[in-house]
């Protein structure tokens, strides 16, 4: 394999050929944000943050998704892509439903976690928010107005599950993850298997809270 | 449900959208069992073609009526005021966009362009174009459909 020499933030430095540039940033210990992206997964660009500046480029290119070529001069952190990051994630925010404090994986959340890097406050941005009743089975609990339709958990289920029963379905306002052809969740959907659950961003995919009202045996009573 | 049996798929054609046309064709509209078919013989997730299925407007997963209107909701036909006419046809038919008339004359559907950004308000009832639209001429072009 070639090398191909590029410039990340005035740094000589050099990478195999068909690297990307999120690939390389992170070998030189640059770390670029990212929402959809896991190595694992085919990348798909679908959320925009990782975002980067790349002299002679008419736009600002997802980096986890556009490989290296030779004289390329990259910004990762160029005040026009943090403020570019900066309104994506105010847009994610404009349709998420955005109770921080009520949410279960508030603590997990890579979402949240960015907008704080990033100095996000209230977005600016108000629109409509999506309203789905929130599913589950024993094994997964789907509340669809926490997705912000970054796609790893489809991905995450045909390429390391290998089982496809998540998609997305439908257009523009009205995309969401939908199981086989937009079915509920049932009993026996999904078993034991966590991996949309580990890879999700947000709070959308979570394991059920288990109520007191399941536990079985005689109540405990101090007197 | 009846199974429907949808033998003109040929296994060699590999591509979806032309599946799904063909399919449509053939019932009016793409039929669950139909998708799963399609999916089964493609070796791909049902999800998948589900996706596919649902992005495009021009591809109905429900059955539809006799005529069957799209009104664009894009940019230049949003600011010609195309909510007045979704408005109208909605109070004319009686329905909502997505549904049908009880008498199954029209089916009222929502469409992202259709490349008649010049005559915009523009809507299509069964392939023909209507465009400049007002709501005087909404209620003389639907006297032309049976």
């Amino acid at each position: 394999m070639a090398e191909v020499k590029v410039t990340i933030n005035g740094a000589q430095t050099s990478g195999r050929e068909g690297v990307t540039i999120l690939e390389l940033a992170q070998e030189n210990g640059i770390k670029i944000p990212t929402l959809c992206y896991l190595t694992e997964l085919s990348p798909t660009g679908a959320c925009r943050i990782c975002i980067v500046e790349v002299e002679g480029s008419r736009t600002l290119v997802g980096s986890c998704h556009t490989p290296i070529t030779p004289g390329m001069i990259i910004q990762t952190h160029s005040p026009k892509v943090l403020a570019t990051r900066k309104v994506i994630i105010e847009l994610l925010f404009a349709s998420h439903c955005g109770f921080c404090m009520l949410c279960n994986k508030a603590n997990v959340c890579n979402l949240r976690e960015l907008a704080a890097d990033l100095d996000v406050g209230l977005s600016p941005f108000q629109t409509r928010k999506r309203f789905y009743p929130i599913e589950d089975n024993p094994y997964i609990q789907i509340d669809r107005t926490q997705c912000i339709l970054c796609r790893k958990c489809v991905r995450a289920c045909r390429e390391i599950a290998e089982n496809g029963i998540l998609g997305i379905a439908y257009r523009s306002f009205d995309t969401k993850i939908v199981i086989d052809n937009d079915q509920p969740l049932a009993q026996d959907t999904c078993r034991d298997c966590d991996i949309c659950i580990s890879v999700c961003p947000t709070g959308c995919l979570s394991k059920p809270k288990k109520l007191s009202a399941a536990k079985t045996g005689k109540p405990l009573i101090i007197c | 449900m009846t199974k429907i049996k949808t033998q003109t798929i040929s296994p060699q054609n590999e591509n979806i959208l032309i599946r799904l046309k063909r399919v449509e064709s053939q019932f009016g509209y793409i039929p669950e069992e139909s998708i799963t078919e399609v999916a089964q013989s493609l070796d791909l997730p049902v999800s998948e073609i589900y996706g596919v299925a649902t992005f495009y407007s021009f591809l109905a997963t429900k059955p539809l009526g006799r005529n069957v209107i799209w009104v664009c909701q894009n940019l230049p036909c949003h600011l010609k005021h195309a909510e007045i006419t979704i408005d109208n046809l909605e109070r004319t038919l009686g329905i909502k966009p997505g549904e049908t008339t009880s008498d199954n004359k029209f089916s009222l559907e929502l469409t992202n362009c259709i490349g008649a950004c010049d005559y915009a308000p523009a809507m299509l009832i069964n392939r023909d174009l209507h465009g400049n639209l007002t709501p005087n001429k909404i209620s003389q072009i639907l006297k032309l459909y049976k």
